[in-house]
């Protein structure tokens, strides 16, 4: 078989990006650095209370000082989410744009505008505020499910239809399958653990955005960060009753994401409001400090029973996920679905009882954040699992790739509504490889360290799915679309709603375009789109490496050929043409095989298209994929624990994906660098920590006191390898997947298994930080 | 008041308060945004520029101090260099949301004009004071050697 890059001409080759020059030089601009003359400056104004009910505010200083001010008197009042992926009839909607019940400190509750940064500042400071009342916060899950904890909400919408909330349970969802009592009767090893996870904080380098521009004709221009142009205009169109036609949301370059505006963001509304009223275009830029109030991670409480035969085979598997999940539902009710999925997805449990509940509490809302539960899920799957090996006496290996969910078994893409069989399958292929390059059999239980500094090797293994297509419509919205174009010299205009987060998408859509169509990608025009000329596209979000692009070419490829049998006319039949890119030309040429006088290259095709009237060459499709396949990974870390300390090092990892055809293998290593980093940072660093009593966050969002890694907190270069299955996936485009979430979801189950073949300690708590190991090394037990 | 200095290679003179920040002026009084506002509170890198050659972060500079003085932005280095950087960045896929590039292309700049050969260790050090999201770092520590070793080649 030939590899990839001799059976391609553009797949499978490094091929730089186009984007990169300009970012590097700073001249890319993102919406932060997009600014309008006339433009009136937005501050937002919050609650000085994370749990209140507001009789008043007072706004006449504000007001007399020139400013524009909306309260929420001046918005519309109907509770909406501010995410739209999810059908209408299981949309939980509990959000306004302003509110006189703030239940979290970044609340917003009123808004100014200004001519000027400064007096929209000083107007912001001056509103006051008049408490019908205050109630202590409620910062913990399982208090605020207590008897004794006052509602945070009492009525949400579900859909049109108003729900109680009880006990401050927004969302439930519970599962079971099979026969629950038989899996534990033949269970001869029975584990049950209880795992907490981190509140993450997405650190995405651009705060959050809005500008949004009045045009003369009635228009509104919005440039905002957003994973969604399409969701933000009929957001904006259904909180403010405007007719999508009148409202272009532009695509503009986002400094990160993470699944941090894979909803429509608050900003965003508010400056379209500000807008309204003020009748000049309007920017709010959030401050780093307003942009750690405005969205985390979930928090969630994992208590995990499993069984399993003496010979390894599971028999039951039981998770109850409560999640913490602040003050507002962005996507609670699909995460406890997806977080099944991930649960089901990972091993063959065969019995299984699953129960989830998502809890608000006054803390900042929770969203997607990278890996939509998985990280989380897979860390405490892949830590029980290796204990349930140590107490089987197996190999954790064994274990795993005896029961794993792989070829031909049934794979739950996003929750029980998204499922579809696995085609392609290289989990045993990247254990292989692993287990020689990190030297898995010189592998020492952690009775045999000693001294001071400890090293330990684990292993994490996961997924993620490649969309959240399907065979049948379910819960999910998914699809996408995109238009292409020939132009008049044989270049082309692809012009498509999806987001680039800076993985890379939209240079895959061109490669994959390219090597239809025989166009080089730099002659591949990804045009600055906007709503108004690219069909729907859901969301650039589960890792989504759709075909959209190849369909549009495929349909622009027989039009081509309709065109070449009428200027070559002895070929009568258009399907006996073929098309193939010419390295010398470096162009494509549209031959009939063994016909030497039936060749033309694309450019004549074009230019006489155009010379004869025949218009133009183009295809606009909107797609669905009819499969989410799992994207395998799998990681290998060695680090090093200072037992004095606690500091740990991640001193050797060897990464393995089986993302079926690499398409740009530079691109797919980078994923599983900064997946590899950001699962670090997940086990080792990070939380969002609240002050008990005042309900703020300690560092009150002061990223000093939120430590990310720096570029000495990896590991040699020489030390970090990254391994690629040779697989292809049926259903996908050249037989690819998608990597961005699956190359971070197996870390942390993959350190933590590490730290405890170190250190002979297992922690349940999420980060693993040094004070915690040096606690659990000095009290010699288990954490 | 006025203040005048030479941004990336010309004559700029503007009105600054006294209390206005580098980064605010450059960004919004003369419409360069190479240097990127993200923390705010100098922890991350973004808006790094250098100051008569010395690397300073803007969102904790004072305008005022640059009177008189030089400012080069990711969008002023050399472009024998910015060259160098950009194609070394391009090919080894260190640029992924671009959000922080120009602060690593300023600190890169700086490293390279100021040393030959550089070791890994080295480029990692110098580089700290820069955070990245995406990148996990590796490709961009990979870019630096790769353009040092062009340089070096000369």
């Amino acid at each position: 078989m030939l590899n990839i890059a001799e059976r391609y001409s553009f797949i499978g080759k490094d091929i730089p990006r186009r984007d990169a020059d300009s970012k590097v030089r700073g001249l890319l601009e993102f919406s932060t650095d997009i600014s309008v003359p006339g433009m009136y400056y937005g501050r937002i104004v919050y609650s000085p209370h994370p749990f209140a009910d507001i009789e008043e505010i007072d706004t006449r200083e504000a007001e007399s000082m020139g400013a524009v001010v909306i309260t929420p008197k001046d918005v519309p009042s109907k509770p909406f989410n501010i995410r739209l992926v999810s059908v209408n009839e299981v949309t939980f909607k509990d959000w306004n744009i302003l509110t006189f019940s703030p239940r979290y400190l970044g609340d917003p509750v009123a808004a100014v505008a200004a001519p000027s940064e400064e007096l929209a500042q000083k107007a912001a400071e001056s509103i006051k505020f008049k408490f019908r009342k205050v109630y202590d916060p409620i910062l913990d899950a399982f208090e605020s499910m207590g008897s004794q904890s006052a509602p945070i909400r009492e009525k949400i919408l579900k859909g049109e239809e108003e729900i109680p909330v009880r006990r401050n349970v927004g969302a439930e969802l519970n599962y079971l399958e099979g026969d629950l009592e038989k899996g534990k009767r033949e269970a001869d090893v029975v584990i049950e653990r209880a795992f907490k996870t981190n509140r993450r904080y997405h650190f995405q380098l651009e705060p959050k955005t809005s500008l949004c521009v009045p045009e003369h004709d009635g228009r509104f221009s919005i440039y905002t960060t957003t994973q969604t142009i399409h969701n933000t205009r009929i957001l904006i169109g259904q909180v403010f009753g405007i007719p999508l036609s009148k409202i272009s949301v532009k695509r503009i370059p986002i400094g990160g994401s993470f699944g941090s505006s894979i909803q429509t963001n608050l900003v965003t509304l508010i400056s379209v409001a500000l807008c309204m009223k003020a009748k000049k275009p309007v920017k709010i830029s959030l401050t780093r400090e307003e942009d750690m109030y405005d969205h985390a991670d979930y928090e969630m409480h994992l208590k995990l029973r499993v069984g399993a035969r003496r010979s390894g085979e599971l028999t039951f598997g039981e998770l109850v996920n409560i999640m913490d999940i602040g003050a507002h539902q962005v996507q609670a009710y699909p995460l406890l679905g997806t977080a099944l999925g991930w649960f089901v997805s990972l091993y063959k449990w065969k019995n299984i009882k699953y129960e989830g509940k998502a809890v608000y509490t006054n803390k900042t809302p929770s969203c997607a954040f990278r890996g939509y539960g998985a990280p989380q899920i897979s860390w405490a799957v892949e830590s029980i699992m290796d204990e349930l090996a140590e107490e089987l006496g197996m190999d954790p290996l064994d274990l795993k790739l005896k029961n794993y969910v792989g070829l031909g078994d049934v794979f739950w893409g996003q929750g029980p509504t998204v499922r579809s069989v696995i085609r392609s399958d290289g989990v045993k292929e990247l254990v292989e490889k692993g287990k020689q390059l990190i030297g898995w059999d010189r592998r020492k239980p952690p009775s045999m360290k000693q001294g001071r500094y400890r090293t330990g090797i684990g292993f994490g293994r996961s997924f993620h799915t490649s969309g959240a297509g399907g065979p049948i419509s379910g819960e999910v919205i998914d699809y996408t679309g995109a238009t292409l174009k020939l132009n008049e010299d044989g270049t082309l205009d692809y012009i498509t709603a999806l987001q680039d987060h800076g993985g890379g998408t939209l240079e895959a859509h061109a490669k994959i375009i390219a090597e239809e169509l025989g166009v080089p990608p730099h002659l591949i025009n990804i045009v600055p789109s906007d709503t108004s000329v690219t069909p729907y596209d859901v969301c650039t979000h589960a890792s989504r490496g759709t075909y959209v692009g190849g369909e549009a070419a495929q349909i622009v490829k027989s039009k081509v050929f309709e065109a070449a049998t009428r200027i070559l006319p002895k070929a009568v039949n258009p399907e006996a043409f073929k098309l193939v890119y010419d390295e010398t030309l470096e162009q494509a040429v549209v031959y009939v095989e063994g016909m030497k006088d039936m060749r033309i290259t694309l450019s004549e095709i074009a230019r006489t298209s155009w010379q004869r009237n025949w218009g133009t060459i183009a295809a606009t499709v909107s797609y669905r994929a009819t499969s989410a396949p799992p994207t395998f990974t799998v990681f290998f870390v060695e680090v090093e624990v200072d037992t004095y300390t606690g500091n740990v090092k991640p001193k050797r990892v060897v990464a393995g994906a089986d993302l079926g055809t690499v398409i740009n293998p530079k691109l797919a290593e980078g994923q599983l660098h900064g997946g590899f980093v950001m699962g670090w940072s997940m086990a080792y660093l990070e939380d969002t920590i609240y002050d008990r009593r005042t309900g703020e966050l300690l560092n009150k969002g002061m990223v000093v006191d939120y430590k990310i890694p720096t570029s000495q907190d990896s590991p040699k270069l020489e030390d970090f390898k990254v391994i690629f299955a040779n697989t292809y996936e049926p259903t996908g485009p050249y037989g690819a997947k998608g990597l961005g979430e699956a190359a971070l979801n197996p870390v942390a189950g993959a350190v933590a298994n590490a730290i405890y073949n170190a250190v002979g300690v297992r922690f349940y708590t999420l980060p693993i930080t040094p004070e915690r190991i040096l606690e659990a090394i000095s009290g010699g037990g288990k954490q | 008041m006025i203040i005048k200095f030479k941004l990336d290679g010309k004559e700029v003179s503007v009105d600054a308060e006294p209390n206005e920040l580098l980064l605010n002026v450059l960004r919004d009084k003369l419409g360069v945004k190479a240097p990127k506002y993200s923390c705010g509170i100098g922890e991350c890198g973004a808006c790094t520029v250098l100051l008569d050659g010395e690397p300073v972060l803007s969102c904790l500079t004072l305008a005022v101090d640059a009177n008189g003085k030089e400012v080069i932005t990711a969008a002023g280095i050399e472009e024998e260099y910015a060259a160098l950087i950009s194609k070394a960045f391009s090919e080894e896929g260190a640029v992924q949301c671009g959000y922080c590039s120009p602060g690593f292309a300023v600190m890169s700049y700086l490293l390279l004009r100021e040393k030959k050969n550089l070791s890994e260790e080295k480029v990692r050090e110098f580089l700290r004071g820069n955070l990245c999201r995406c990148t996990g770092y590796v490709n961009i520590i990979k870019a630096v050697l790769k353009a040092s070793e062009v340089m070096g080649g000369k």
